[in-house]
């Protein structure tokens, strides 16, 4: 508990008081930002320039970085982890009681914490993999290798699997382990960069939607909680395949256009839960010391949604690695680009002699779309503040 | 006390909720949360505003803070009317201004410490950076009576009155000449109310602050409150001194607060022992004085002398009549009619005893002329023709109340209040023109 002391009001120390504050030297600069906000956006400058460097200067003439070409969905990916660095990790790192308390939960749920260390090898080996392998190559003096040490008839011909091709290979003579792996990059790359584009998209309608209603601006509410309904029954698959027919399918675009498509849902929690916290005295004592709409979103409204924007964000990640997948498993994507849902889609027409071709990719398909599912409901469990235990109204 | 400019001046204050309904928002009524108050905060002083809940304090002071738009009247801040202020000036004047709330839980975000919250107007004003912030913070916490190092708490980690100490230091991190208190204690246990109530004069007086005290507890504005404005239904009935107000309160809604201060005799405890009727609906407020429907002291027409609790109950009778209508068909029922049967003359005579005992109305009124009056209107609307008998009782019991819009008027001891009792000396004042402060 806090200890409670004499009073004396008037006490004067050599530190800096409230009553030394020169204010007229203070209404000048109205912006500053922590160390971090600073490090973060530094962070993002660097891979802008980088990007600007790479597009204009290099332009594809060698690789940029070592013998690492960094392609166009990679720049959004590196800057979806500087983001999820800042977001989510910081935040765990500085505040050791909130981690505890969400972690001592979180453990409860023994197969999800199978399924997070699951992610995190997938992750780690999606991040690693791809630069430190060759790409798979197209080689037809390798078609249709079966596993190691399994021995299958194809096309007449017996062969038998090598470690040369752990995973055997495809009709294209790829590798499946190869594949694999950078599917891995693929599918980490789908599902967070379209997450954190929901996220924030969705975070900063909902709550400055909720926001204009506490202020009484009912029409801008309006407004932007009428298009999430227009949006939410928008066939938004149909629209993906058009427009990826008209202007092709390279990753990023399929990703943006997750994330540009799928923010309704967390943009409808965050409006009610922000609504809820607008009423809050805390708020009107922000307004009354002249905090601007801004602020409030920024520092009060979605730091105290981060619970609903954090299981929404959960629940998105599946769902967008399985739709990448089922569009490049109807063939609307990139040949450049190894998914698992177009490296299931080629060993379709093999199943019967290449059982291995479909069935690899789609094992790890299935286990990591499960697995978010699993550390989702976990988190759920863990955030739910109507299962708090007691004394967590802080955390 | 000495005239000084007044550091806050609110002059006619308005603001009207609208009620609109459909999907064009057609305005389909108002909430007439602040009807047009008048009032003056000076330099050092504490202001009380009091009156039941529901009736418009906080909206006023939300409004004063512009914190909601005023639907009309203005607000001058040490000479200059906030009313127009654009949003610059508007960002200077919160540093001169500050809340605090009622419910300690809700006044903090939980996500922040407790050094971040009393820091959040500092950073908002852009003093940095964060250490700077935080040495301010520490230093406030240690003045208000709590320890430096629970700036690194979380607000769940504090009792209530630990967290409104948190709250005045927050409010006072700006160095502001007005704090407006939106019922500060009354959320605490009575013994940290006290303690709470301390450190408030404290600061005060330290700082030279004007407070604006809002409150409906009536023993802690007469601690704390140099003067008192009695508010009720969006409308300052009683303006003055707080002793002047407690000794010789002029307004009956005074007097009925007053009344409800606790005492140790259980007969006269609570409002309800005192106020009759229920608290009107701000959208559709009584027409003349809005306190009429509610009033012990209701003033009877010249033609009548009633006993003034008879009064009081046709009053009730009438009131009850107009806004929510007779229920003849359960009358009916308790004196064992059937629907359609037409009624005997017994039956009618208990239907009017039992609507007679329902509102205090004695079985004869003393007046002859009024009970001929009373009796035959009550008949009309035992059997079924109410608009004829609420007629009827208009014609002969209408009060001058229900129709003269008091407004403050000279009470004959030196302070203002809304009340007709005081027409004899025929001074209402005007009200844009008033002097509000008592001497």
């Amino acid at each position: 508990m806090a200890t409670q002391r004499e009073t004396d009001v008037t006490a004067r120390t050599d530190r800096e008081t409230f009553e030394e504050v020169d204010w007229d030297t203070q209404e000048v600069s109205t912006f500053n930002v922590s160390r971090t906000a600073v490090a973060e956006l530094l962070a993002y400058g660097a891979i802008v320039v980088l990007f600007a460097y790479d597009y204009a200067v290099i332009r594809n003439e060698h690789p940029l970085i070592a013998n690492w070409d960094v392609l166009s969905v990679e720049w959004l990916f590196v800057a979806t982890l500087v983001a999820v660095f800042f977001h989510g990790v910081v935040p765990l790192y500085r505040n050791p009681r909130m981690r505890e308390f969400y972690w001592s939960r979180f453990v409860k749920n023994r197969v999800a914490v199978a399924a997070l260390v699951y992610l995190l090898v997938v992750f780690v080996i999606g991040i690693v993999g791809p630069a430190v392998m060759s790409p798979p190559e197209t080689r037809f003096t390798n078609r249709i290798v079966p596993p190691v040490g399994i021995t299958a008839t194809v096309g007449g011909v017996v062969k038998t699997g090598t470690w040369q091709f752990p995973l055997g290979t495809t009709a294209e003579g790829k590798g499946v382990l190869k594949l694999i792996v950078y599917g891995m990059r693929v599918s980490m790359e789908v599902g967070l960069i379209g997450t954190v584009f929901t996220v924030l998209i969705g975070s900063v309608v909902g709550s400055l939607a909720a926001l204009a209603t506490a202020l009484d601006i009912g029409w801008l509410d309006e407004v932007l909680m009428r298009y999430v309904d227009v949006q939410s029954v928008f066939p938004t698959f149909m629209l993906l395949l058009l427009l990826t027919y008209l202007f092709g399918s390279e990753l990023w675009m399929i990703i943006l256009l997750f994330g540009f498509f799928s923010w309704e849902g967390i943009a409808r929690t965050v409006r009610g839960e922000a609504l809820q916290r607008s009423s809050e005295a805390y708020v009107t004592a922000a307004r009354a010391s002249g905090a601007s709409m801004l602020y409030i979103v920024q520092r009060h409204l979605i730091p105290n949604s981060a619970n609903s924007i954090v299981i929404g964000a959960t629940v998105a990640i599946p769902g967008f690695i399985l739709g990448e997948a089922s569009l490049a498993f109807l063939g609307f994507s990139d040949p450049t680009t190894f998914s698992w849902g177009r490296t299931i889609s080629a060993g379709q027409s093999n199943l019967a002699t290449a059982w291995w071709i479909s069935t690899f990719p789609g094992i790890f398909l299935f286990f990591t779309v499960l697995s978010f599912y699993y550390v989702g409901e976990a988190m759920r469990d863990a955030m739910d503040p109507r299962q708090q235990i007691e004394g967590g109204g802080g955390l | 006390m000495s005239r000084t400019e007044p550091l806050l001046e609110v002059r006619n204050l308005t603001k009207h909720f609208p009620i609109t309904e459909g999907i064009f928002n057609r305005e389909v009524g108002r909430v007439r949360a602040v009807d047009g108050i008048s009032f003056t905060v000076d330099p050092g002083e504490t202001v009380g505003l009091v009156g039941e809940s529901g009736c418009g304090k906080s909206t006023a002071a939300e409004t004063i803070l512009r914190l909601e738009e005023p639907t009309d009247g203005e607000v001058l801040f040490d000479g200059q009317d906030l009313t127009a202020f654009d949003d610059t000036e508007l960002k200077a004047f919160r540093r001169e201004a500050q809340m605090i709330f009622q419910n300690p839980d809700s006044s903090f975000d939980p996500r922040m410490t407790v050094g971040e919250s009393i820091a959040e107007p500092l950073r908002i004003h852009g003093v940095g950076p964060r250490e700077r912030r935080q040495t301010i913070a520490r230093d406030l916490l240690e003045r208000v009576g709590l320890a430096a190092d629970d700036a690194d708490r979380y607000p769940h980690e504090l009792s209530g009155g630990q967290k409104q100490r948190v709250a005045l230091a927050r409010a006072l991190v700006v160095n502001p000449r007005l704090i407006v208190a939106d019922e500060p204690v009354s959320a605490l246990d009575v013994s940290v109310q006290a303690d709470v109530i301390t450190l408030l004069r404290e600061v005060q007086a330290a700082f030279d602050l004007s407070i604006l005290f809002i409150s409906h507890d009536m023993s802690v504005v007469r601690e704390v409150c140099d003067r008192v404005a009695v508010m009720y239904l969006g409308e300052i009935v009683e303006l003055a001194d707080t002793e002047t107000l407690f000794e010789e309160p002029q307004h009956p809604y005074t007097r009925a607060l007053l009344r409800s201060i606790p005492t140790l005799d259980p007969g006269e405890r609570g409002i309800d022992a005192s106020l009759t009727g229920e608290v009107p609906n701000p959208s559709n407020p009584p027409a003349g004085c809005n306190f009429h429907t509610r009033c012990p002291e209701v003033i009877q027409p010249a033609e009548l002398d009633l006993d003034q609790s008879t009064y009081r109950g046709i009053v009730d009778l009438r009131v009850t009549a107009r806004r929510h209508g007779i229920d003849v068909e359960s009358l009916r029922d308790l004196v064992g009619v059937d629907p359609d049967a037409s009624l005997t003359d017994e039956q009618a005579a208990e239907m009017r005893a039992a609507l007679r005992a329902e509102h205090d109305v004695p079985e004869t009124v003393d007046d002859p002329e009024a009970e001929s009056v009373l009796s035959s209107a009550l008949d009309e609307i035992v059997r079924g023709e109410t608009a004829a008998g609420v007629e009827r009782l208009a014609e002969t019991f209408a009060s001058p109340c229900e129709s003269t819009d008091p407004g403050l008027r000279d009470t004959g001891v030196g302070h203002p209040a809304a009340c007709l009792q005081f027409d004899d000396a025929e001074t209402a004042v005007d009200r844009e023109e008033s002097e509000l402060t008592a001497d």
